[in-house]
């Protein structure tokens, strides 16, 4: 995890760490889920993707070491490989998020439309720079590569919705919606991908 | 989930076939199988194609990403009036993956393929610190020696490089360099297709892409020491041996690894009489090229500051350091007044030169056949367990046999623990053969071994229960009659043995699910199968009873001589060809007179009736399945000599101690557990008064004035091969560079030695 | 007006998600047909029509789905590749939004030409809004027995469609590397032909696999309920039927344009309003991977595979992107590099090193610290990465940076020795101060 001991800074040799604590946090209707879903492959491992952002449901947003463990035990695979499959794909966060992640498209359409006054807008409002947080806990601010919605550009994914052309003029009623919204939200975006998977669900009202 | 082992097992990189086709290579026209990949055809006619992530033993899974093997390739293309052309492919390929097929040409040193190279070493380099001049691989390192042929003079990268703690400590034997990692994915595939522990994998993504275990957490492998040997630059090194020598500086030394009974091909790195490092030797028949850490870190005893340089005698309690002829008048005299009141007990770390000159030294010369090697419960008649049935005593099957196997059961045993190699081709038979693994072990087992990990079924047992499991499992082949009618097993006789123990019965008492028990019958009903048996069956009070019901089992389904029941010491195998028991002399011929087993003369000598007790590496206090009694015995024995490297407990307890030569420092045999005799050589003296346990031995005799002393372990060979029939064929030129097996009398073809590298 | 609505012709009919809807206007007809014809002749359909892929590399689709064993002896695959993960297209997401059934369908007649039991369509894990469709139409068309078991009363035809979403990674929409993800795995690619069976022989799970864009699968499904004649009697000799345009960036109406093959590039950016903001500079005809293309040039080019190629770029996925005047060439070239060293596997060597080096040295030159020989420096690396790369992700790094070297030499030029931008007042400013050194985005 990019917060454990040999994250890329250089310096001294230390030790290596002890397993993290095993907490299991997967309820019943979770557990329930992820079989269903691991019955529409052939091979139980190909369930991890699916498992994972149950994981990141099930512990509030973010994958803890423990939650890979839990995925890796449910799915008969070694942690490691489980790890290495959360730390490729960048939508699994192995840290904290705030309640909203604004994840602004720089990619080339948005970034001559002017994405970037964008970032530098709400970098100022928010007072943070990209791959922080606000104190208040409300808002992690990113950079995301091309969201393929350019036509709408600029666009800005927050939880599971695109807001779209959206200007540094206009980007600040989002925030203001956002601010009250329980809506949105890391564990909500996990939530909608999981249900995505099973036969019969339906998207939250609206 | 259908089948769990879609994407599980591999095919193997280099397929056996026996199609031949043509291709060129630089314009050399060769045939070669067809699908081997170009690297091995080039090495056929001497064309070196630069590689790091490829590796023979490793599955293709993630191989080809280092690009260093890029070649052009032609292909033959028929035009529509039926004339070939060679036609170039448009992007270079990489050599490691790409199979021979025929007609096919590659070019190895175009103009572009050159070009290529420089490329791709000036990528792997613009983030490795260079720091050949404090780095253990230096002077052993393809990186090294690839950029030195095909890389870049100098570097345009100004950037900054990627940073990471040096020499993080990765498991108990390997420190990480992650800064000069190039990702070539060998250690990784190592922990995924040969130990199969899947703790290192690649984190992260892109430049950021990192080698790691989970969290950061211990790599506790019992095989991590191999990806120090397969790293491919500075990154995955020794602990022990970090910044001690340089390649250049070490002299090198073949040798057999003495840690278990498996017998690893080691080489020994040494100077100045010192050993630095242990590093696998290829033997395809035994270890191929790996080693467990046991071995790999294990030997460094022989270098320790403990090691005893001078004979020791105790005088009223208290040690003293005395010459050989000293220690040779005490012992002398009390060998004497003994006579065949003397015990000998010793061998598993001994060669067998050392274990013939010892029995001999007894049965001739002292008359005595108060001889044995066995510390553990089982000590009857060495015949009994198999060889009175099958006519062999521990391994029906060679290592290699195991890959073969379409089904293999391992009961009882931490197999990757007591039997480090077996348990690496019972994987192998598994990962790249797919046979089908049944572990049957206890809760105890279960928590530590791997087997479990891929075994078809695994099924874990109430201690105690293995009888019941056994005819649970043939109770099923018998009702669902999965059994070949011409095994020759007499069918009532199963009937009347596995009684009414259904598997739901035999479920209740084992603790084992009933369709456990139906799964592995059915799998175990194949041929050919194979069973191991580990420490549990034969520490095990039923043992003999267990072992029967395995010979049934084998028998009933029609794999008659693939009862496996390995030994597990070094050298055990040897100590019994050489006749270190009561009941068997040499070759296990009937001897003149019979003795007393371990047990009895530990009674005896507890008792005081025995007066010279010799243990020759035995470690009773620390190794006896009985503790008290040894204590006892060594209280209360009037004299004990024991021959020893360092001051073990035992030896403490001891009156006179001789200290006598390591692995390192000796000429001589083992025979591992598939009887495979293997020459270990002496690498140096470690002080000048150590002996050879034959050369103790065979003084001691003369003095008794018993036989014509010996010169060097190649007498004794010569000897040894006179007096033990299935050894007559064996001089050190029979055994070559990676031993012979050796077969028994009764065995077709008779016992003449398999040739080296033959098939075994 | 180039304008030429096949897939799209419903596309504005209101509640067209819903089957009944759908239904109403021919929908599954295709379907309905194509079980009552043999397999093989539905296959035959599909190369009637010419229809080539529409991912990107434009391979022929008939010879994929004639690829499989015709016989339902062990378990084969179908997958849709709806990753659209290329910066500048997203034409598979207003597909998927507005006429899910199409695509669904295409995917069901697939997996009726191709004896397969189950296919999965693997969405790009953002694309929640457009997957919700794709799952209501799957769900509706269980109920109506387009899906399941024994399907339209066809004895044996059993069908499972899943939907599997990912979780942020381009190079999953690399084919190989989909398929590693969707066994559970990094997205890695696989090794291919001639190192690894075709997909069609060995793919997901080692078992026959036919995997196709989106598109593709929606133009299968008009074929069928047409023909393929008819279909190819749209377009170019080589390349047949319609292609539809991701138009975004300097232009008046940016959305996605059905355009039939070999429409004149300047006519499709005149139906879409022209150019916006300036006068016109660039364009980049098919997605961030291809070669981008000076004002100049683009008269002579039609939007078909061989003219495009004929023309050093690439039809590709149809990422259409508009750029004017006051656009900065370098520092496009920098986001784009930046996207391949971000999006990169890891896996081998030129690319993981290549693509992330690249980046640091336009980055360097748009901080005003170029060095003389940076440009021939930077063609040298792409020459090194370029078809020396495991997957297309490499080639697809290399070739944007060297297309805009070669049309916009004297911009690179200009930043090196002026240490400042070409275009007067800089429109794509320099990206903001990223926390962590190495990686521009934010790290996980
Ligand atoms: C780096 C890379 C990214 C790709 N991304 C996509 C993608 O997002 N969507 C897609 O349909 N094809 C993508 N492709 C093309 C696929 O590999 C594959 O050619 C395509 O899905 C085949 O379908 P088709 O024959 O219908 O085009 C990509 C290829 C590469 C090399
Ligand atoms: S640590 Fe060594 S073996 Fe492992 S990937 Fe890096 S270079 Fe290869
Ligand atoms: S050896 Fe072929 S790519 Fe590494």
């Amino acid at each position: 995890m990019s917060t454990s001991p040999a994250s890329p800074v250089g310096g001294e040799a230390r030790e290596p760490a002890s397993l993290p604590s095993e907490e299991r946090r997967f309820s019943a209707q979770a557990v329930a889920e992820l079989e269903e879903i691991a019955s529409h492959y052939p091979e139980r491992k190909a369930a991890c993707l699916p498992a994972l952002w149950i994981a990141q449901r099930e512990y509030g947003g973010y994958l803890t070491p423990s939650a890979i463990q839990e995925v890796a035990d449910h799915l008969g695979l070694s942690f490691a490989e489980v790890e290495g499959v959360a730390t490729f794909y960048t939508m699994y966060n192995l840290r904290p998020r705030g309640r909203h992640h604004l994840e602004v498209c720089t990619c080339l359409t948005c970034a001559v439309m002017g994405a970037y006054d964008l970032v530098h807008k709400l970098e100022h409002e928010l007072g943070i720079e990209i791959g922080q947080t606000t104190p208040d806990g409300e808002f992690t601010l990113s950079e995301a590569e091309c969201l393929d919605f350019c036509g709408a550009a600029t666009v800005m994914q927050v939880g599971d919705k695109y807001f779209t052309n959206l200007t540094p003029d206009n980007v600040l009623q989002v925030i203001d919606q956002l601010r009250n919204s329980e809506d949105y939200t890391p564990a909500r975006l996990a939530d909608a991908i999981v249900k995505l998977h099973i036969p019969g669900s339906v998207p939250p009202e609206g | 989930m259908l089948d769990h082992s879609l994407t599980l097992t591999e095919a193997s990189l280099n397929p056996e076939t026996p199609k031949q086709v043509h291709i060129k290579i630089n314009g050399i026209e060769l045939e070669v199988p067809e699908g081997e990949n170009l690297i091995e055809s080039a090495k056929r006619v001497g064309i070196d194609i630069p590689y790091f992530c490829y590796h023979p033993r490793l599955s293709k899974g993630d191989a080809a990403n280092c690009r260093m093997c890029l070649v052009d390739v032609y292909m033959p293309r028929k035009n529509p009036d039926g004339s070939v052309v060679m036609a170039k492919m448009p992007k270079p390929q990489t050599a490691c993956t790409l199979p021979a097929s025929e007609g096919m040409a590659i070019e190895t040193e175009s103009e572009s393929v050159v070009e290529d190279r420089r490329g791709i070493l000036e990528f792997l380099l613009i983030n490795h610190p260079l720091d050949c001049p404090i780095c253990d691989r230096g002077g052993e390192c393809p990186l090294q020696n690839n950029t030195l042929f095909y890389g870049p003079p100098i570097s345009r990268y100004i950037e900054e490089k990627r940073h990471f703690p040096k020499a993080y400590p990765l498991s108990d034997h390997v420190v990480f360099d992650r800064e000069r990692c190039i990702h070539c994915a060998r250690c990784t595939r190592f922990t995924e297709d040969i130990s199969g522990d899947h703790q290192l994998g690649f984190f992260k993504r892109g430049a950021d892409m990192e080698v790691s275990t989970y969290a950061h957490t211990k790599y506790t492998s019992k095989f991590s020491g191999n990806v120090i040997e397969l790293c491919p630059v500075g990154a995955l090194l020794s602990r022990t041996y970090r910044f001690k020598a340089r390649p250049w500086d070490l002299h090198t030394q073949r040798s057999v690894c003495s840690r278990c009974s498996n017998g690893c091909n080691i080489k020994i790195d040494y100077r100045l009489n010192e050993l630095q490092r242990v590093n696998a030797r290829l033997n395809e028949a035994v270890n191929e090229e790996w080693t467990c850490d046991k071995g790999k870190f294990g030997h460094d005893y022989v270098s320790s500051a403990t090691r005893l340089t001078k004979p020791r005698l105790k005088r009223d309690g208290q040690w003293t350091e005395v010459e050989w002829t000293e220690a040779y008048d005490v012992l002398i005299e009390k060998l004497k007044a003994a006579g065949a009141n003397a015990g000998g007990i010793g061998g598993e770390r001994c060669t067998n030169e050392d274990n013939f000159l010892f029995q001999k030294l007894f049965r001739e010369v002292l008359k005595s056949h108060n001889l044995d090697h066995r510390l553990g419960r089982y000590q009857g008649p060495a015949s009994k367990p198999l060889f009175e049935r099958f006519g062999y005593h521990s391994m029906g099957n060679s290592i290699a046999d195991l890959e073969k196997m379409q089904a293999i059961l391992v009961l009882g045993a931490d197999l990757a623990d007591e039997q480090p190699i077996l348990f690496l081709r019972v994987r192998k038979a598994w990962r790249f053969h797919s046979a089908h693994v049944i572990s049957a072990v206890t809760h105890v087992e279960e928590e530590t071994t791997r087997v479990g990990d891929f075994a078809a079924v695994e099924m874990v047992y109430k201690p105690g229960t293995e009888m019941t499991l056994l005819r649970g499992l043939l109770n099923v082949m018998l009702a669902e009659n999965l059994l070949p009618a011409n095994s020759g097993a007499d069918a009532n006789k199963l009937k009347a043995s596995v009684g009414d123990w259904t598997p739901d019965k035999a479920a209740t008492e084992t603790g084992v699910p009933a369709d456990q028990i139906r799964a592995a019958a059915r799998l175990l009903a194949h041929t050919p199968m194979a069973i191991l048996a580990g420490k549990t069956i034969t520490e095990h009070p039923q043992y003999l009873e267990i072992a029967a019901a395995l010979g049934d089992l084998v028998e009933a389904t029609g794999n008659r001589g693939n009862l496996n029941i390995p030994v597990l010491e070094c050298n055990t195998q040897g100590a019994m060809d050489m006749g270190l028991l009561p009941d068997s002399g040499p070759g296990y011929q009937s001897p003149t007179g019979t003795g007393m087993n371990t047990q009895q003369m530990l009674e005896a000598a507890a008792g005081g009736t025995l007066q010279v007790l010799w243990l020759v590496g035995a470690k009773l206090l620390e190794s006896y399945y009985d503790p008290a009694l040894a204590r006892r015995t060594l209280e209360n024995c009037p004299f004990v000599v024991v021959n020893e490297l360092t001051m073990t407990q035992t030896a403490e307890m001891a009156d006179l101690v001789l200290p006598v030569a390591s692995v390192a420092e000796k000429d001589g045999t083992y025979t591992n557990c598939e009887r495979r005799i293997q020459r270990i050589y002496k690498a140096f003296d470690l002080a000048p008064d150590i002996k050879p346990d034959w050369l103790v031995f065979s003084e001691v005799a003369a003095q008794l004035g018993g036989g014509t002393p010996y010169f060097s372990a190649r007498d004794v060979l010569r000897d040894i091969a006179a007096a033990v029939p299935m050894y007559g064929q064996v001089n050190l030129a029979a055994l070559g560079e990676s031993g012979v097996r050796w077969r028994y009398p009764h065995e077709t073809p008779p016992a003449t030695p398999i040739a080296p590298g033959a098939g075994e | 007006m180039p304008i030429l609505n096949l897939l799209f012709a419903n596309r504005d009919v209101p509640g067209i998600q819903n089957i009944d809807v759908y239904e109403a206007h021919g929908g599954y007809a295709g379907l309905r047909k194509a079980v009552k014809m043999d397999r093989q002749a539905v296959v035959d359909e599909i190369k009637t029509s010419g229809l080539r892929g529409r991912g990107g590399a434009g391979f022929p689709t008939w010879i994929k789905w004639n690829g499989l064993p015709k016989n339902y002896d062990a378990p084969h695959y179908v997958i849709c590749n709806a990753d659209e993960g290329e910066p500048g297209t997203f034409k598979d997401r207003e597909l998927m939004l507005a006429l899910p059934h199409l695509v669904v369908e295409g995917m069901i007649l697939a997996g009726y030409a191709t004896y397969s039991k189950a296919g999965y369509i693997y969405i790009r894990g953002e694309f929640v809004e457009p997957a919700w469709q794709i799952r209501k139409a799957i769900d509706q068309a269980y109920k109506k027995g387009y899906l399941g078991k024994n399907i339209l009363g066809v004895q044996g035809f059993d069908y499972d469609l899943y939907v599997h979403m990912g979780a942020g990674s381009y190079e999953c929409g690399e084919e190989s590397a989909l398929m590693s993800s969707l066994m559970g795995e990094r997205g890695n690619p696989r090794l291919k032909a001639p190192h690894a069976p075709l997909p069609t022989v060995a793919g997901v799970w080692k078992a026959p696999t036919l995997i196709n864009n989106v598109e593709t699968y929606a133009a299968a499904s008009w074929i069928l309920a047409h023909s393929g004649a008819e279909y190819a009697q749209y377009g170019t000799e080589k390349s047949k039927g319609t292609k539809i345009m991701s138009v975004s960036g300097h232009v008046a109406r940016p959305g996605n344009y059905e355009i039939e093959m070999g429409t004149p590039l300047l006519d499709l950016l005149n139906a879409a309003g022209g150019v916006t903001g300036g006068k016109l500079k660039a364009v980049i005809p098919g997605g961030s991977s291809v070669q981008i293309m000076p004002a100049e040039k683009l008269a002579a080019i039609n939007l078909d595979y061989e003219s495009c190629a004929a023309n050093g770029t690439l039809l590709g996925s149809g990422g259409f992107m508009v750029f004017n005047d006051r656009t900065d060439i370098v520092l496009l070239m920098k986001r784009t590099a930046e996207f391949y060293a971000h999006e990169s596997c890891g896996k081998c060597t030129p690319c993981r090193e290549g693509t992330r080096w690249l980046f640091k040295i336009l980055d360097r030159i748009t901080s005003g610290d170029g060095q003389p020989g940076d440009i021939d420096l930077l063609l040298n690396i792409c020459r090194n990465i370029d078809g020396r790369s495991y997957c297309g992700l490499g080639d697809a790094a290399a070739w944007p940076i060297v297309g805009a070297i070669k049309a916009f030499r004297e911009e690179f030029e200009y930043w090196i020795a002026q240490k400042r931008s070409p275009v007067g007042d800089n429109p794509l400013p320099p990206s903001p101060v990223v926390v962590n050194p190495l990686l521009a985005l934010t790290p996980a």
